[in-house]
């Protein structure tokens, strides 16, 4: 039997949204319970719609919501997303009179309710197909919506009128209804923003300051597609009726199929990078997985500095590319520590490297970080010469792994930190080595703790 | 409005030829006799103010739209936003718009250029739009309620109209094309309609919704940031994906360039060998996928290299058995090497067979006859045929008949027959450029090791069979220790 949701090893996070995702639609699902909405009739008005209509309008957007969980789409950076699943969520959040004068009468907790077992019932059939959906992710997107629920359903926003009220009062300004839907999406988007980089935060011991503005970067341009898309269908349901629910996703049908190209042809790239970068390994020149270790270690180092996702990115290239150069020697160097050659030699095969790497024509700044790591680190401070952070973190990274090996023994860890550090400021960047010891001390405790639950 | 993205026409020729001229006066002609009559049967656009808002969107999306977007995908804003107004500013407004949008497009346009292009859109704009009317479109869209009557009484006019205006607006281009450089109207016509046939579709189907949200809902003008910013999204993300798909491509690049400097005899053997598998491929009748498949294997067919000893790749001395069989590795080597790219998957198998033999005795694994993969067949073809039409120390370069006699007379032995006769018939359709070897290097590639001439292809098959007790047949000699005898064979 596969599990309906895939937890990651370090579940904490994962659990805790989760957990309050459970919490806020059970509490929706009492709320409905309490007070059945079918019986209240609006005030000022003796009958609303037939209960029909609305169950069908409910029905409608629970099956579309199922639906769009199915399409999910992985974004550059692993995150997961169902933009049509959010649209059609985000557009029962902010729908009021389908297809009649008569305004809807349910409120915020029956949109809850209906969004969370329409993700559910999606989640489940997604298991099925085998493709689990990542809790963190289904519970950010369900908090999500049903933020904007409240927002636009419950808060009493101006004079004690909610948003929804004042639709009624905009008929002959229905683009103040555009704008109020667009603004209360994108706080609502903000908040899964703030939900899911908060959770990486936590999750990759990251800068939660450096996490949030790489997610809000990041999600930027499917959240404009989607909050605008959120709004059409509710805009449109007056003349079109809950035909309007699959009619109005197609723009964002297409804009989904551009991301997803973008993100495939992206994950390709990598593919070839990292080939690129076993070349070395092949060729007998490098002990294996040498630069994957490398890449590892500098992305962890980039991540305790705080460095962009971006950055972080090209730093990799660089890191699984480092030692490139060094295809083009007749011999291999001794064990293929360049940490070891003279430092004539480092240096020339760092060149060497950046010189194919710059044939490539796009990997340019990479070729830059290349051509600068093999740079002792007091040509910053005696000379004043600029190497870049990623220069630096890929020396100390590549030291260490060379002197620690593909087996590594906390004997040889501490004699090759003892020995990095004695080159600390003349050959190594403190701040860099600071953070080797912290990335270290954190893998450390990781296997201790997995060690332990072993045990047990 | 095109596959040219938004429908310009390429730059013309400085004299100005008298058809073209008269092309251009006809279809300016037209387009104004075509705005008055229709001024005068439906009386001027209405809703001004719809009217002057979408002139400033046109306008704007002339001011964003990029000449190369870089991918094969193109949106065309202002085709959206002319079908859009033909329900909301009639006829003459839509006509109006074109004009408004490709008159005053900013930037630097031929004058003859621009004025064709207006001439052109005002034609697509106004005919559009009494197809529109001519079909049962509404009038007036506040009188039409209801999902059923906006489908039929907008969704469907709107559509024939879409597809008059692509019709149109490919019939004018093609014209033009043709007076312009004599290309038979019908292939350029035909071509566009192919191309552009899907993507008005989607603008069919975008005006659509554009309207229905302008006036039956109500929104006004403000509709157009709503429907347009999912748009924006997906092109964003199109010319996104356009640079990464370059990347990719100068990454594949490196892998090449990483093998010619290991072996700097190789070079320009990459590029050349995906050509002349591609033009094999041709008359074989290949699929688009398969050919493309094969190109990737052809590019880096001998990526294994980088994985071998320098010493062996590049050896400028004799060749023992031992480093032979070293070289040998090299296919599967390269195999394993890209297998980690989901997208070489199907290229995988003409890397790791491209020196098995179509009589069994080849490496890595001694396939026979069809066993062996076509693309590998295809790649060991024209592998030899490259190495035959180059200079090599032992030999001067054979033109391209001698080339073709040789690998004639391994047909059925070292070759499939089918390739062969394929290869023949590509050297015919195509003009085959040898790589050539300057003096220099040629000299200093003394004693190079070319693996890839057919003659070491057959000494290191009879050294096999040597290795192997269960073949007899091979008359034995008691000892071929050196490789370098390949020279003397000449």
């Amino acid at each position: 039997m596969k599990p309906v949701l895939r937890f990651g090893r370090r579940l904490r996070v994962e659990a805790v949204l989760a957990t309050v995702g459970a919490l806020v639609a059970v509490f929706a699902l009492m709320r409905v319970l309490v007070d059945p909405f079918w019986l209240a009739s609006p005030a000022g008005q003796a009958t609303g719609p037939p209960l029909d209509l609305e169950l069908g309008v409910l029905l409608a957007f629970v099956v579309t919501i199922a639906v769009g969980e199915l399409n999910r789409i992985t974004l550059p950076g692993a995150r997961e997303s169902a933009p049509m699943s959010l649209a059609a969520a985000f557009a029962l959040a902010m729908t009021s009179g389908v297809g009649s004068a008569q305004p809807l009468r349910f409120d915020a907790w029956v949109a809850i309710v209906a969004t969370a077992l329409a993700m559910l019932i999606g989640t489940g059939v997604s298991a099925l197909v085998h493709r689990p959906t990542r809790p963190d992710d289904l519970a950010a997107r369900f908090l999500c919506a049903a933020v904007l629920a409240v927002l636009f359903r419950q808060v009493p926003l101006s004079g004690g009128s909610t948003l929804l009220t004042l639709q009624t009062t905009w008929t002959q300004q229905r683009w103040l209804s555009a704008i109020s839907m667009l603004l209360a999406s994108a706080v609502a988007l903000v908040v899964q923003s703030l939900i899911t980089a908060t959770g990486t935060a936590l999750r990759e011991h990251l800068s939660w300051r450096q996490s949030v503005v790489d997610e809000l970067r990041r999600a930027a341009g499917l959240s404009t597609a989607l909050a605008a898309s959120g709004a059409l269908i509710a805009l449109a349901e007056r003349p079109l009726g809950i035909v309007a629910i699959p009619v109005f996703l197609v723009p964002l049908v297409l804009t989904q199929f551009a991301v997803r190209r973008f993100a495939s042809v992206r994950q390709t790239y990598g593919q070839t990078i990292r080939t690129l970068s076993r070349l070395t390994e092949i060729g007998g020149y490098t002990p294996t997985d040498h630069p994957t270790r490398v890449a590892d270690l500098s992305v962890g180092m980039a991540k305790v500095i705080g460095m962009s996702e971006r950055d972080t990115l090209e730093l990799e290239y660089a890191a699984l590319l480092h030692d490139i150069g060094q295809v083009a020697l007749r011999t291999p160097i001794p064990g293929g520590a360049t940490m070891l050659a003279a430092p004539t030699d480092q240096d020339r095969i760092a060149r060497d490297g950046a010189e194919i790497v710059r044939q490539t024509g796009v990997l340019d700044d990479v070729a830059t970080i290349l051509e600068a790591q093999a740079k002792p680190y007091r040509h910053v401070r005696e000379l004043g010469e600029p190497i870049p952070i990623s220069s630096r973190i890929i020396k100390v990274a590549n030291a260490y792994d060379d002197l620690v090996g593909d087996k590594p023994t906390p004997a040889s860890q501490a004699s090759a930190i003892e020995r990095i550090h004695l080159g600390l400021g003349y050959e190594y960047d403190p701040a860099v080595v600071d953070a080797l010891s912290r990335v270290l001390a954190r893998r450390e405790g990781r296997e201790g703790r997995e060690g332990r639950e072993g045990r047990t | 409005m095109s596959d040219h993205g938004s429908g310009r026409l390429p730059l013309p020729r400085p004299p100005l030829a008298l058809s073209l001229g008269t092309y251009i006066g006809g279809t300016v002609l037209f387009a104004i006799a075509l705005v008055v009559l229709s001024s005068v049967h439906l009386g001027p656009p209405r809703d001004l103010v719809a009217l002057v808002v979408l002139c400033g969107m046109g306008l704007l999306s002339q001011v964003l739209a990029e000449p190369n977007v870089g991918s094969r995908v193109a949106f065309s804003f202002l085709s959206i936003i002319l079908l859009a107004s033909i329900p909301i500013v009639g006829p003459v407004g839509c006509a109006v718009v074109a004009g408004v949008a490709m008159g005053l497009q900013p930037g630097h346009v031929f004058p003859r250029v621009r004025l064709f292009n207006t001439a052109m859109h005002v034609v697509v704009g106004a005919l559009g739009g009494l197809l529109y009317l001519a079909c049962g479109g509404a009038h007036d869209l506040h009188t039409v309620n209801g999902a059923g009557p906006l489908l039929l009484q907008v969704g469907l006019p709107l559509l024939v109209a879409d597809a008059a205006q692509m019709l149109v607006n490919a019939a004018l281009l093609a014209g033009i094309m043709h007076v312009d450089s004599g290309v038979p109207w019908r292939v350029i016509f035909v071509r566009m309609a192919t191309n552009s046939g899907v993507a008005y579709l989607g603008y069919g189907v975008i005006g659509f919704l554009f309207v229905t949200l302008w006036v039956p809902a109500d929104v006004g003008p403000f509709s157009a940031l709503l429907i347009l910013a999912p748009l924006f999204v997906a092109r964003w993300a199109f010319v996104q994906y356009g640079d990464e798909q370059r990347s990719h491509e100068s990454a594949l690049s490196a892998l090449v360039s990483a093998v010619e400097t290991k072996d700097p005899y190789a070079a320009g053997h990459s590029a050349r060998m995906a050509i002349l598998c591609q033009w094999i491929a041709e008359p074989l009748s290949l699929g688009a996928q398969e050919v493309q498949a094969l190109r990737f294997a052809a590019m880096l067919h001998d990526v294994g290299k980088v994985g071998l000893p320098t010493r062996i790749v590049r050896r400028p001395g004799e060749m023992s058995r031992g480093d032979l069989a070293v070289l040998e590795k090299h296919p599967d080597r390269g195999a394993d090497l890209v297998s980690g790219i989901d997208f070489l998957a199907d290229s995988l198998e003409g890397i790791r067979h491209h020196h098995e033999r179509y009589d069994g005795r080849g490496y890595p694994t001694g396939l026979v006859g069809e066993a062996i993969p076509l693309a590998a067949r295809i790649i060991a073809v024209a592998d030899a045929f490259d190495s035959l039409t180059m200079p090599r120390p032992h030999r001067p370069a054979l033109d391209i008949a001698e080339a073709l006699a040789e690998m004639e007379r391994r047909s059925a032995i070292q070759f499939d027959p089918r390739v062969v006769e394929a290869l023949r018939r590509a050297t015919e359709r195509h003009d085959w450029t040898p790589g050539d070897v300057d003096a220099d290097t040629l000299a200093a590639m003394t004693g190079y090791f070319d693996h890839d001439d057919p003659e070491a292809s057959d000494l290191a098959a009879r050294l096999r069979t040597l290795e192997d007790p269960s073949a007899d047949s091979e008359p034995v000699a008691p000892q071929l220790p050196q490789l370098p005898q390949l020279r003397q064979l000449r």
